[in-house]
């Protein structure tokens, strides 16, 4: 049926329109207030007006009609009309009106009317759709950009809201396993009777969901989080008969909440579908988040548990140490005579306490050793250093011993003058621990070989259990070798030498006594010298211990192996300063051979790295007793002065780094 | 007769090191805690100080500190004796003006030739 709006007094006219469309709405119409209330209740599909008309200024009239969405047909009669009036007309027809011409001319403009309408119609969809989809994207976003549980929820109502226009939306979620939250989003006010029964739902709607709950909820329990919009109006009971959307959030199949929406407008399909992947984008972000949270949780009770180690290392090596101390202290006064005379037998039993309490300390040490290493805490001070005076050094420590058992220590050095960049105590722990277990498995007036040469990686023998450790090695190193004239190691026990305590397996050789831990031990602190200890072995022969450590002076190495060292470092220890010196000359080099910087105050690394002409020495300072900024920025000033002092002029400019401020000085 | 002064809440370890110094012709003052060494430093005036770092009451870098930022006393030698082997534990030591640093397990003799490096040997004196 098509409505009418007819605007004349004339009779005839009036008559030939309904005359035209029997059966459809006419209403007619004069009265200029009367006709933009029909316009607004009755919604009219076509308005004819009839342009003799004396009562109304039609200008005026037909500007007005036209913002309504109507078809205006004026009908032409004697009197002439400017183009104010036909400029906002769409059809005409002239009078006497023929009727066969006003159906027609009336069926086609309604026509078009209603495709057009259609047109609209699924435009303003297509747009809505479109604006949906554009939330759903930036929601998504959003989500992936968040961690956190709280935010992730209040991003996803958010979403929600803007893509549903809801009137009223609640969430329910356990902030903590024993804190539910009910998060209520308005648009007006919520009366006290309508919250107690939203808290009502949704504990019947938790337990319905769940069909065995695993945390009760009660009214007095449920927490409830409130955002109202407007405060101009209250919702009542009657919101609860509002169209309404339900999804639980899951996280894989367990029960992380619930969100529901009220809408007076009801919801289409596409509004559910858009509503349920927005619940469902928000279960990603929020598993992430739920295993950052345990990730986090795992990593303080971690660092909780490397700190009570540290302190259990520093309560060990006070308290053993103390006492073994005072036990060795003990016996050295008798065994010095001063304490008075002693019978051969007192001699003989107080050296065999003496000797225990020196073993007890070294296993002390070695497993202290071993704690500090695989906390990385054990501290390393690497200079440039000849390896032969350390050998020797080892070899006179150990010939008392070796004297006992009448062996003899042969030491062949290397040809080539070969400086490494090495810790000497470090290295100096390694080598004892080689040449006294050579002892131990010496036969009595037997030989021991030690001898030093130069290699390359790629001329190295080894056994393949040992590939993993041999492989990445490359460019020059210095070798030493240890060997011994024993018992020697089954092939199948080459490489298990090097597991801590596995000499406790071998009875043979717990005789001889040790920790067990003394190989595993070099092993780690070659592993620290960018090197790596090997051995190979005859029954009932003997066995070679073999360790390299890359050549300093060999240029295709040296700053890959800086750069290692410098890197282990870094993770190592709290940087608490980084100190850079550039230099056009070899200024640098020589202050870092001499070792003549801040080593000798602080626990201090540095690298090496040449960019053209250009020469970086970097320095990190460990983290001690937390210096001041102050204290060190002072420190340092004296030590730039000093090494003026020690080169004389030269170009360097020295740019230092405290706490993250930066310092530059020119000199 | 030079005064040694020996700050260490290990008894035992204070014993051994007074008997090999006194032995070696030193006069030796033994307190077993902070408060009591640092009281005693100011009434004996003693010619060299070994002090413990871990103490009750007043660690050993304390006692150090106050002694060495105090005009009268700031030239008595300090040994600093420790089962704490750390390196960052020397960089508070020289802060605090200690002059030696000897961490434990320690040879009795290393620290008499050490006392003797900065008072002399006790018979030529």
């Amino acid at each position: 049926m098509t409505k009418f709006l007819l605007i004349s007094e004339d009779n005839e006219k009036e008559i030939a329109v309904k005359e035209s469309f029997i059966g459809d709405e006419v209403f007619t119409c004069t009265d200029e207030t009367m006709i933009f209330d029909i316009l607004k209740v009755e919604e009219p599909d076509i308005v004819i007006v009839d342009g003799d008309t004396e009562l109304l200024d039609l200008k005026h009239l037909c500007r007005k009609i036209k913002q309504f969405p109507v078809v205006i047909l004026l009908v032409l009669g004697k009197k002439e009309h400017n183009k104010d009036v036909t400029h906002n007309v769409n059809l005409f027809i002239k009078t006497p009106i023929d009727k066969k011409l006003l159906i027609a001319t009336v069926e086609s403009s309604l026509r078009t009317r209603q495709s057009l309408l259609k047109m609209a119609k699924s435009n303003q969809e297509l747009a809505s759709s479109l604006y949906q989809l554009n939330v759903l994207y930036n929601t998504s976003s959003q989500l992936a950009g968040s961690l956190d549980k709280d935010k992730l929820i209040k991003i996803m109502i958010e979403g929600i809201e803007k893509s549903l226009n809801y009137e009223l939306s609640c969430t329910l979620i356990f902030r903590t396993e024993r804190e539910p939250v009910l998060i209520i989003n308005s648009l007006y006010k919520i009366s006290d009777r309508l919250l107690e029964a939203l808290k009502l739902r949704a504990i019947l709607s938790y337990k319905s969901l769940l069909s065995d709950p695993p945390f009760d909820i009660k009214i007095g329990n449920l927490k409830i989080e409130k955002n109202i919009k407007h405060n101009i109006k209250e919702y009542d009971f009657s919101i609860l008969r509002y169209d309404n959307l339900f999804s639980p959030i899951m996280l894989n199949d367990e029960f992380f909440g619930f969100t529901e929406v009220y809408r007076e407008k009801p919801f289409s399909t596409e509004d559910a579908t858009v509503f349920q992947t927005l619940v469902r984008q928000v279960t990603i972000p929020l598993q992430s988040a739920s295993f950052t949270q345990e990730l986090k949780a795992t990593n303080q009770k971690l660092q909780k548990l490397e700190r009570l180690k540290s302190e259990f290392i520093s309560i060990v090596s006070h308290e053993l140490r103390t006492p073994l101390t005072a036990i060795k202290n003990a016996m050295d006064i008798i065994l010095s005579g001063k304490a008075g005379d002693m019978t051969e037998n007192i001699e003989k039993f107080v050296n065999m306490g003496k000797r225990n309490a020196i073993r007890l300390s070294g296993i002390v040490n070695d497993l202290l050793d071993i704690s500090k290493i695989e906390a990385g805490k054990m501290d390393f001070k690497f200079e440039l250093i000849h390896v032969e005076p350390v050998i020797e050094s080892v070899k006179n420590n150990l010939s008392e011993v070796a004297k006992e058992k009448n062996l003899t220590i042969k030491y062949t050095p290397s040809k080539d003058d070969v400086e490494v960049y090495a810790d000497s105590n470090r290295l100096e722990q390694v080598l004892t621990n080689l040449v006294s277990n050579a002892i131990k498995f010496t036969p009595d007036a037997g030989e021991i070989e030690i001898t030093s040469r130069v290699v390359n990686a790629r001329e190295l023998q080894y056994d393949n259990c040992f590939e993993e450790d041999i492989k990445k090695l490359q460019g020059n190193y210095l070798q030493v070798c240890v060997e011994d004239h024993g018992i020697g190691i089954e092939r199948k026990d080459l490489n298990h030498v090097f597991d801590k305590f596995a000499q406790i397996e071998n009875s043979l050789s717990r005789k001889v006594g040790g920790s067990g831990l003394g190989l595993p031990i070099a092993r780690q602190l070659m592993e620290s010298h960018n090197g790596a200890i090997w051995c190979d072995s005859e029954i009932n022969k003997g066995s070679r211990f073999y360790f390299v450590i890359p050549v300093a002076n060999d240029k295709s190495n040296f700053s890959m192996i800086h750069k290692q060292l410098f890197q282990k470092a870094r993770s190592n220890f709290t940087t608490l300063a980084v100190i850079k010196i550039k230099s056009t000359n070899d200024t640098i080099e020589k202050l870092m051979r001499e070792n003549n910087l801040l080593n000798k105050t602080y626990m201090a690394n540095s690298l090496i790295e040449k960019e053209g002409m250009m020469t970086t020495l970097t320095i990190l300072l460990m983290e001690g007793d937390k210096p001041s900024a102050e204290f060190l920025k002072k420190k340092i000033d004296s030590v730039i002065e000093q090494n003026k002092e020690l080169y004389g002029e030269c170009d360097i400019m020295y740019s230092y780094e405290i706490e993250g401020e930066v310092h530059e000085k020119v000199q | 007769m030079k005064k040694i002064l020996i700050v260490d809440d290990e008894q035992d370890i204070v014993e051994s090191l007074k008997f090999v110094l006194e032995v070696s012709g030193y006069v030796c003052y033994t307190a077993f805690n902070g408060e009591d060494g640092l009281k005693l430093a100011k009434e004996i005036m003693p010619d060299l100080i070994i002090l413990d770092v871990m103490m009750p009451k007043i660690n050993g870098y304390k006692i150090s500190r106050l002694l060495k930022y105090d005009a009268k006393y700031k030239d008595i030698p300090i040994i600093m004796v420790t089962a704490r082997s750390q390196l960052e534990d020397k960089m508070i030591g020289e802060e605090t003006g200690v002059n030696e640093y000897i961490t434990k397990p320690f040879e009795l003799d290393a620290i008499v030739k050490k006392v003797e490096e900065y008072l002399g040997k006790a018979d030529e004196n």
